[in-house]
């Protein structure tokens, strides 16, 4: 209360300046917006924090990084997870679909989140394979696992009008093709890449006998199939469950030891004579450096979760494959895993099926021709219009002074990216607020109204109406 | 071919169930609070729905993400015309021309106008999906790789053709869009390009937060160079509310007028959002920019009126154009959901979220879904149109309420701004490089307007570069490098025709131009 005080006598003697360029060079309206600003965002903090001292872990919102875009296989595992983990931990489980770059964005993000236990990636097999393919510095030793709960293993299918009924018919027109077959199943370099290089290899065919396109994700691949672009798709059986159960394509075969449960009428490339199997995985992981005890309680609360029936009962109807171990047998896992994909990722047959036939710098290359076309009728076009009076030109105030204040708004904003994780988003953006009310001449009282009702309102909006995770930072939000 | 017993089922599903209709209005609210917020796009608004997805049943929960989706796109419309910040990517294509006639005060006419068009091309999607659902699926399944990549190019084409200005300047504005899609890991190669080390800028410019920049920001910082004279007086309050009440009047003859005059425009735009919106991949803003597109091209035909009347009659175009526009993308939603439902192949991100909540439920899409469960598809026609008929009453609504924002000092009105576009950019990824892109581009947009460059085909450039490289890439590894391999299946060679006929005839325009200038 006795910093209201201070702040209403503050505003009752202080002289408003209108003129926002004089404000900014003046240095006693500056220091005593200043201290005046200081004293209501302290009186406005007691009222509505409270104290946020830090209690038992987990006292906040938790975050759970998904690589992958929404609407998704894991993008749907993970929304699963982060509601039964919202029960199991009593605080709320925030999904962040970090995507791009192939899984590189998300996984690097989530290894490089502070190790406070509040950040939580669900990882997937693209953790194995980016670092040794040079894409990504992160790999699983970057990662303390907390439990694996799912895998899939790859699959070949093929359209139900294609002449194609075994592995063994594959395999042999793979053998006397002079033309290579294409297929796909997602992006060049990917998993189930991977998986059926690895398999074409295993049978003592070249490599060259199969042409991977470059398709990002299983569902336009099928499209793909169906429109007759392609040959044979190579993905999960989740994936492309739809057009099995309609019958428009075919599975000829699951890379496993063991039939799936999803489609147990599917055999399995062993059974078709074929020692070769390769599956994806997703497990929840947290960053190396996080405290033990906090560990523990994550550990737990995963284990309770992977193993409750209601996620069993998730993951069956999804068509999803459950395999569920806990942080020991996983970190095991992920090793034995990586060391298979060195070997797999580095053979001869992965490197050499991944030249392109198109270069990486091509399309860049033609945009720049026709950049270069089309740069002089259109400074030629420029030369015609300027003779017209512009209207920047009609602004009578050609002083350089107008140019300071779109540098102090993109500073503002720079000086907010670079501090808003250190002192939270509240604070930042009220601080940025009043600058800009500065600087677009706001009066006293709107400036007020601005900084201290804009920034918790955003707040309020973002973090809690639609559950944005937002910068956390001294003050609790 | 309709199912009378099973579509009489689905009716009493859909229509007499409380809870459907008060789970359809939350979901109405909901959809036009999110659409309306810079940065969160309709796709966002559905995936943070789908935990309580889980506690509903199928009907309910289809009918939450049908009208979430609708109400969201045509929310995208109010910060695209009051603030210059498209609110989706689907109003990216008419920024410029809505936000014209905020200038003029006329936020209002423009924002009612969307909202009965969008209304009218939601209920014309369900009605053309309720028809031809099946055959428009097969349709789609025609289109591959190669396909695409003509598709795409005549998407971009729209952007030149919608343009102000001259056209060479449209099409660089497009190359650096282009430009900015080729930065990062490139997802045909899976090779790091123009990232100059920086690991953010792996999973490339984020086109959202790019968006909110080129449109948005970039409007904070033209104003403070240039339209910051304080001596520029604001209507009075008076006036501007008389003016409302007046527009509101002009706008029901307006509407009623467009209803008459344009019936033949209105089915083409809702053809093309519907044949469009199948397309796995194109969704509703590509829809939106070959509507607008050839809304434009059909008037180039009318004859030119000069003076005052022209300046109506140009108001007017831009109206039609505007509305032919969204009656695209909002039709354009129900057409993304018949490849869903007969191959399980979704149509666009929030269809793809469907296929999820569907499976869930147990319920998987597929050609036996018309089968087996005919009545659940029934109610799904039946629930856009019941979304498309609440979006009316909340629309007008939230047109009533934001248009308060106009009357807000520029002073609170711009910091505002500032923060919105600084959380919304963040809010997509939870990413600070996100909020720095939109800065970057925030001051693009500045230079471009500057040097009077239009903006719009920036962003289409960066929707559409990955996928058109990407097809690109596809169709000729597909071919062994042979570039006729892009002209030879029967529709890749309609489809290329379309494109070479569209660029000849903006040619032969532009050297027309030039000519009647000379003279």
């Amino acid at each position: 209360m006795v910093t209201e005080e201070a702040a209403n006598r503050e505003s009752a003697a202080g002289l408003w300046c209108k003129s926002p360029l004089k404000l900014l060079f003046s240095e006693r309206e500056t220091f005593r917006l200043a201290r005046f600003f200081c004293a209501a965002l302290v009186a406005v903090s007691c009222l509505v924090v409270g104290c946020g001292s830090d209690r038992e872990f987990p006292s906040r919102p938790l975050t759970l990084i998904c690589p992958w875009s929404a609407g998704g296989g894991t993008d749907r595992i993970a929304r699963q997870v982060a509601v039964q983990l919202e029960e199991e931990l009593g605080v709320p489980v925030n999904v962040v679909n970090a995507t791009g770059g192939g899984g590189v964005t998300g996984h690097s993000r989530g290894a490089l989140a502070s190790p406070d236990g509040y950040t939580l990636t669900l990882a997937t097999v693209e953790l194995n394979m980016l670092h040794h393919r040079g894409l990504s510095a992160i790999g699983p030793d970057d990662y303390q696992p907390l439990g694996l709960l799912n895998r899939d293993p790859a699959a070949l299918f093929v359209h139900k009008r294609s002449d194609w009924h075994s592995l063994a018919d594959v395999e042999a027109a793979l053998a006397e093709r002079a033309e290579p077959m294409n297929a796909s199943g997602t992006a060049a370099g990917g998993i189930w890449h991977a998986a059926l290089i690895g398999w074409v290899a295993q049978c003592g065919l070249p490599s060259e006998s199969v042409n991977w396109i470059s398709i990002n994700g299983a569902a336009p691949s099928l499209q793909e199939l169906m429109a007759g672009g392609i040959d044979l798709v190579c993905c999960s059986i989740p994936e492309a469950r739809a057009m099995l159960d309609a019958g428009e394509i075919r599975c000829l075969g699951l890379m496993a030891d063991e039939r799936s449960p999803a489609a147990p009428d599917v055999p399995t490339f062993r059974e078709q004579g074929d020692d070769w199997s390769l599956s994806s995985w997703r497990g929840l992981l947290c960053p190396h450096g996080v405290p033990p005890e906090r560990v523990a309680v994550l550990e737990a609360a995963v284990d309770r979760l992977s193993r409750s029936p209601k996620f069993a009962e998730f993951m069956d109807s999804g068509g999803f494959q459950t395999s569920i171990a806990d942080a020991s047998e996983f970190t095991e896992f992920l090793s034995r895993s990586d060391r298979q994909f060195a070997e797999t990722l580095g053979s001869p047959a992965f490197v050499q099926s991944q030249t392109a036939v198109v270069r990486p710098y091509f399309f860049p290359i033609c945009l720049g021709i026709l950049g270069l076309i089309f740069v002089v009728p259109a400074c030629r076009s420029q030369a015609a219009v300027a003779t017209e009076p512009s209207v920047a030109e009609e602004s009578d105030d050609s002083s350089p002074s107008r140019w300071i204040r779109p540098v102090v708004v993109i500073l503002a904003v720079i000086a907010f990216v670079a501090t808003c994780e250190t002192i939270g988003y509240v604070l930042a953006t009220a601080v940025l607020m009043w600058l800009l009310a500065i600087v677009f001449g706001a009066t006293r009282r709107q400036t007020v109204a601005v900084t201290l009702l804009a920034a918790p309102l955003l707040y309020q909006l973002f973090a809690r109406t639609l559950g944005v995770p937002l910068p956390w930072g001294w003050l609790g939000w | 071919m309709v199912d009378i017993g099973a579509f009489t089922e689905a009716a009493a599903q859909v229509f007499a169930r409380g809870d459907v209709w008060l789970i359809v209005i939350a979901a109405a609210l909901y959809g036009v609070f999110v659409g309306a917020i810079p940065g969160l796009t309709a796709t966002m608004a559905v995936a943070l729905f789908v935990p309580m997805a889980y506690w509903l049943d199928p009907i309910a929960a289809i009918a939450a993400i049908i009208t979430m989706a609708a109400c969201a796109i045509f929310a995208g419309d109010l910060p695209t015309v009051l603030l210059r910040i498209p609110g989706t990517p689907a109003s990216a294509a008419y920024v410029d021309d809505a936000y014209a006639f905020t200038r003029r005060g006329e936020a209002q006419r423009v924002l009612r106008l969307g909202l009965v068009c969008s209304v009218i091309g939601g209920i014309f999607g369900a009605i053309a999906m309720m028809m031809l659902g099946g055959w428009l699926a097969q349709a789609a399944g025609w289109f591959s790789v190669t396909e695409y990549f003509w598709l795409f190019l005549i998407g971009l084409t729209c952007a030149v053709i919608v343009a102000e200005g001259p056209r060479s300047k449209a099409v660089l504005s497009l190359l650096l869009g282009l430009f900015f899609s080729t930065i990062g890991l490139s997802a045909a190669h899976q090779e790091p390009r123009f990232t100059l080390g920086i690991a953010s800028l792996y999973s490339g410019i984020s086109f959202i937060p790019a968006m909110i920049g080129l449109f948005g920001m970039s409007e904070v910082l033209l104003n403070l160079v240039d339209g910051a004279a304080p001596a520029k007086p604001r209507p009075p309050v008076e006036s501007a509310l008389q003016r409302s009440t007046h527009s509101l009047a002009l706008t029901l003859q307006e509407i009623g007028d467009r209803l008459r005059r344009r019936k033949m425009s209105t089915l083409r735009s809702g053809g093309i959002g519907v044949l469009i919106g199948m397309l796995p991949g194109a969704g509703c803003d590509i829809a939106s920019w070959v509507a607008f597109a050839a809304s434009r091209r059909m008037q180039q035909k009318a004859p030119t009126v000069t003076g005052d009347e022209g300046e109506v009659e140009s108001q007017r175009r831009s109206l039609d154009s505007i509305g032919d526009a969204t009656t695209a993308n909002n039709a354009s939603l129900a057409g993304s959901w018949i490849p869903a439902l007969v191959f399980g192949i979704p149509g666009d991100s929030i269809t793809a979220i469907v296929i999820g909540v569907l499976m869930m439920k147990n319920l998987t899409p597929g050609p036996q879904i018309f089968d087996e469960q005919l009545p659940l598809v029934y109610s799904i026609y039946l629930l856009f149109i019941l979304a498309n008929l609440v979006l009316l009453p909340v629309g007008l609504l939230a047109i009533r309420v934001s248009g308060t924002i106009v009357q807000i000092p520029k002073a609170v009105l711009f910091p505002l701004i500032v923060a919105f576009c600084v959380t919304g950019s963040y809010a997509l990824n939870g990413s600070l490089f996100d909020v720095l892109t939109m800065l970057a581009m925030g001051i693009l947009g500045f230079v471009l307007v500057r040097l009077q460059m239009p903006t719009a085909p920036v962003v289409l450039g960066i929707i559409l570069g990955g996928p058109l490289e990407e097809r690109l890439v596809q169709s000729l590894t597909a071919a062994n490098g042979n570039i006729a391999g892009l002209v030879q299946r029967p529709l890749s060679i309609a489809l290329a025709t379309l494109f070479v006929v569209l660029v000849g005839s903006m040619l032969v325009e532009s050297f027309r131009r030039r000519d009647r200038q000379a003279t």
